[in-house]
C-alpha cells in the first residue's frame, strides 16, 4: 500500500495512465540570422497567448472562475515586456537560439521567485516554469500531452498536474490522479475537487512505482493507495465506492429543495462566512442566506483600519450576491485572543473574560462608528441585518442602537440611502445574555446563538485546555437548557432565532433544536445539504419526544449516548 | 522626473492578480515608471519585476515617473493603489 495526502474524496479504482512530459531537450547552437530568430520566438509567444487564452476560457466554463485566474496570470506574464525584452536580447546580443533564450530567462525569473521568503511569492515560480515549458514546446513542434481522450477508468500518474496538462481532463474517463507532489491547497487539488475526481497527492515516488495499465485502487479521503490490489481488497473498494456515490447522490437530491422536517415544518438554512467571496462558495452550495459573515478578515492582515469606504464595498458585495436573501453581519469581535497590532491594545490577564468584541467597540468609536456607517450604506443593496456580538447587559444594546440612530439621522441629512427598518440583532454567547433572554427579546430584533462560547462560558471551561477540555460539551444539561431558554423566549416574544454555532451542524443535536423551535439553521458552506437531510429526517412529533427524554436526563453522558443510540 | 512614496495595503503584498493590474495599468504611459523598494528599482510596467520585488502589505515604496505623461502617470499609479488593486 502507498499512502500520500486525501486531497479530494471518493473511491477511485481503474487502470493506471503515467503522465510524462516530452523531453525537450534541444541543440544548443548560435543563430545567425537573428532576425529570424527573433521572428520565430515571436510566433511562438503569439500562439502561445492565444492557446493560453482558450485554455483560460475553457477552464472558466467548466471549472469556475477561481482556476482561471492562474492562467490568466500566465497570460500576463507571457505579455510582460521585461520577459520578452530579455529573451528578444538574448537572441540580438548573445546569438542565443530561442529556446535557450527563452529557458535561461525564465529560469532566472523562477530563481529570484523562488529566493521570496513567502509562500504566495514563492509559488509563482512554479508558473514561470510552466509557462517557460510551454514556450519550448510550441518553438519545438511537441504536442502537449493529450488527456482529453484517455479511455474510461483511467487513473492519472503523474509528478505533478501542471495547470496546462489539467486544463484538458475530462472527468468522465478519469476516475483518479496520483502525484508525487502537491498538498490539500495546491491547484491540482482544487481542480480535482472542482472535477470531483478522487484524488492522491504528495506520494513518493508513485511515477516511477506504478506502470501503465497496473490496477489500481485509491482513497482519496484517507490517501491510501494499492496497487495490483487482491480480491478482497477490489471487493472492499467496490463497496466504498457505492457508499460514497449513494450518500453524494442522496444529498444531491436536496439541492433546490426547502429545507423543512419530514412533516413540513420549515426552517431556514444559511451558511457561515469569513470573507466576501465565500459568498459565492454559499450559493453555489445552495445555501438559504447567511447566517454569520465574521468581520474581523476585514481588519486582520493588513497595516491600519480598513476605511469605512473599504468595508462598504465588502458588505455590498455580499448583500448583492445574495439577492435580497438575509444576510447577518456580525460587527467586529476582536479582543480576547485575536490580536490586531495596528489597535494597539494591551495584553490582559484573561483576554476571554476582557476587553474584546461590542465592549472594545463601544469605547472605540473611531472603529464602530465607520463599520456601522458601512453596514447601513450596504443594507441599500440587499437584505443586510446587523448582529452584535458579546452582549451581556441590555445597557450595551441600547448604547449601539443609540449610534446607529444617530448615524441613520447623518446618512438623511446626507441623502444617502439605507434600509430604515434594518434589523438589529445579538449574538447570544454569554450565560448573562441568556438568562436575560426574555428580558432581550423585548429589545431585539433577533437572536443568533453562538453555540461556541456560550458552552464554554456556561461551564467555565476552555476546550483548548486537556484537564477541563471534558466539561465543554453542547450536550451538557446546562447548555441545553441555556438554548432552549434562549429558544422559547424569540418564540414567545415572535422574534427569529437562529444558530451560528458548530452545534447548529451537528445531527445529534437536531431533533433538539426542531423541537425547541430553532428557526434558523446557520452552517459552514459544505455542510449544508447534510443538515437539510438531517433536518428532514425528523417530523416534529419524533424530535418532540427525543427532547422530552433528553432533557429529563441528568448528565452529559446519558444525554450524549442516548441522541447516539438514536441518530439517524 | 516626479516621485511619491506609498504604502501597500493589500493583505498579500503585490502578488500575480495586483501586479498586473498595476503593469497593465501602467503600459499606457509613455514615461518610465520605477518602483524603489529595500533599495532596489523596479521596473512599474513589468509584472514579473513587481512580483519579484517581493512587496508586501505594510511596505512603503517609492513611485517614479519620468517622461512627457509623467503628473499623470503618477497620479494614475496612486490612485490605482490606494483603491486596492482591483482587490
Amino acid at each position: 500500500m502507498y499512502k500520500g495526502i486525501g486531497a479530494s474524496a471518493g473511491i477511485g479504482i481503474g487502470s493506471v495512465i503515467i503522465v510524462k512530459e516530452p523531453s525537450l531537450d534541444y541543440e544548443k547552437k548560435p543563430v545567425t540570422d537573428t532576425a529570424a530568430e527573433t521572428a520565430r520566438f515571436q510566433s511562438a509567444l503569439d500562439e502561445c497567448v492565444a492557446k493560453t487564452t482558450a485554455m483560460a476560457e475553457d477552464m472558466k466554463t467548466r471549472v469556475g472562475e477561481k482556476e482561471a485566474e492562474i492562467l490568466e496570470g500566465h497570460i500576463l506574464l507571457l505579455m510582460d515586456p521585461e520577459l520578452t525584452g530579455q529573451i528578444e536580447s538574448k537572441i540580438k546580443d548573445e546569438k542565443s537560439c530561442a529556446e535557450a533564450a527563452v529557458e535561461e530567462t525564465c529560469d532566472f525569473y523562477a530563481a529570484m521567485f523562488a529566493s521570496l521568503d513567502d509562500e504566495l511569492f514563492q509559488q509563482r515560480a512554479t508558473d514561470v516554469c510552466d509557462i517557460k515549458t510551454r514556450l519550448i514546446k510550441i518553438l519545438l513542434g511537441v504536442e502537449d500531452v493529450d488527456l482529453a481522450n484517455v479511455p474510461e477508468g483511467t487513473i492519472l500518474v503523474a509528478e505533478d498536474l501542471t495547470p496546462s496538462m489539467t486544463a484538458g481532463i475530462n472527468p468522465a474517463n478519469v476516475v483518479g490522479i496520483l502525484t508525487e507532489i502537491g498538498g490539500k491547497t495546491s491547484h491540482s487539488a482544487i481542480l480535482a475537487r472542482a472535477l470531483e475526481i478522487p484524488a492522491v497527492l504528495s506520494i513518493e515516488g508513485i511515477v516511477s512505482k506504478l506502470e501503465n495499465g497496473q490496477s489500481v485502487v485509491l482513497d482519496g479521503k484517507t490517501g491510501e493507495v494499492y496497487a495490483d490490489p487482491d480480491a478482497d481488497v477490489l471487493e472492499e473498494y467496490k463497496a466504498k465506492r457505492a457508499a460514497f456515490l449513494e450518500a453524494k447522490a442522496a444529498l444531491k437530491l436536496f439541492v433546490g429543495k426547502p429545507t423543512e422536517t419530514a412533516d413540513g415544518v420549515k426552517v431556514q438554512l444559511c451558511a457561515n462566512i469569513g470573507k466576501a467571496e465565500d459568498a459565492t462558495k454559499v450559493i453555489e452550495c445552495d445555501g438559504e442566506g447567511i447566517g454569520l459573515f465574521r468581520t474581523e478578515f476585514l481588519f486582520m492582515d493588513r497595516p491600519q483600519v480598513p476605511t469605512e469606504d473599504e468595508q462598504f464595498e465588502a458588505y455590498k458585495k455580499v448583500a448583492q450576491l445574495l439577492e435580497g436573501k438575509p444576510v447577518i453581519i456580525r460587527t467586529l469581535d476582536i479582543g480576547g485572543d485575536k490580536e490586531i497590532p495596528y489597535l494597539g491594545l494591551g495584553k490582559e490577564e484573561n483576554p476571554f473574560l476582557g476587553f474584546r468584541a461590542v465592549r472594545l467597540c463601544l469605547q472605540r468609536p473611531d472603529l464602530y462608528r465607520p463599520q456601522l456607517r458601512a453596514l447601513l450604506r450596504a443594507s441599500a443593496f440587499g437584505d443586510i441585518m446587523i448582529m452584535v456580538p458579546m452582549i451581556c447587559c441590555v445597557d450595551e444594546f441600547r448604547q449601539v442602537k443609540a449610534l446607529i440612530t444617530e448615524l441613520m439621522a447623518d446618512l438623511d441629512a446626507n441623502g444617502i440611502p439605507y434600509n430604515k427598518d434594518i434589523k438589529v440583532g445579538i449574538m447570544v454567547e454569554t450565560p448573562a445574555a441568556s438568562v436575560m433572554a426574555d428580558v432581550f427579546a423585548k429589545e431585539v430584533d433577533f437572536f443568533s446563538i453562538g453555540t461556541n462560547d456560550l458552552t464554554g462560558y456556561t461551564m467555565a471551561a476552555d476546550r483548548g485546555n486537556p484537564d477541563v477540555a471534558y466539561l465543554y460539551s453542547t450536550y451538557d444539561p446546562a447548555v441545553l437548557r441555556s438554548i432552549r431558554n434562549v429558544i422559547t423566549a424569540a418564540n414567545d416574544a415572535g422574534i427569529l432565532v437562529g444558530m451560528c454555532g458548530e452545534a447548529a451542524a451537528d445531527p445529534l443535536l437536531t431533533p433538539l433544536l426542531i423541537s425547541f423551535g430553532l428557526e434558523e439553521f446557520s452552517v459552514s458552506a459544505t455542510s449544508i445539504l447534510k443538515t437539510r437531510k438531517g433536518i428532514s429526517s425528523w417530523t416534529k412529533a419524533e424530535a418532540d419526544e427525543v427532547a422530552a427524554k433528553a432533557m429529563a436526563m441528568a448528565t452529559e453522558k446519558e444525554i450524549r449516548a442516548y441522541l447516539e443510540s438514536i441518530a439517524r | 522626473m516626479v516621485s511619491q512614496k506609498i504604502t501597500i495595503t493589500n493583505p498579500q503584498g503585490l502578488h500575480m492578480r495586483p501586479a498586473g493590474v498595476f503593469a497593465k495599468g501602467m503600459a499606457a504611459f509613455a514615461s518610465d515608471i520605477k518602483i524603489n523598494f529595500n533599495g532596489k528599482e523596479t521596473n512599474g510596467k513589468s509584472l514579473l519585476n513587481i512580483i519579484g520585488a517581493g512587496i508586501k502589505c505594510g511596505s512603503e515604496i517609492e513611485l517614479v515617473c519620468d517622461g512627457p505623461d509623467e503628473e499623470e502617470a503618477l497620479k494614475t499609479a496612486i490612485e490605482m493603489i490606494e483603491s486596492g488593486l482591483g482587490e
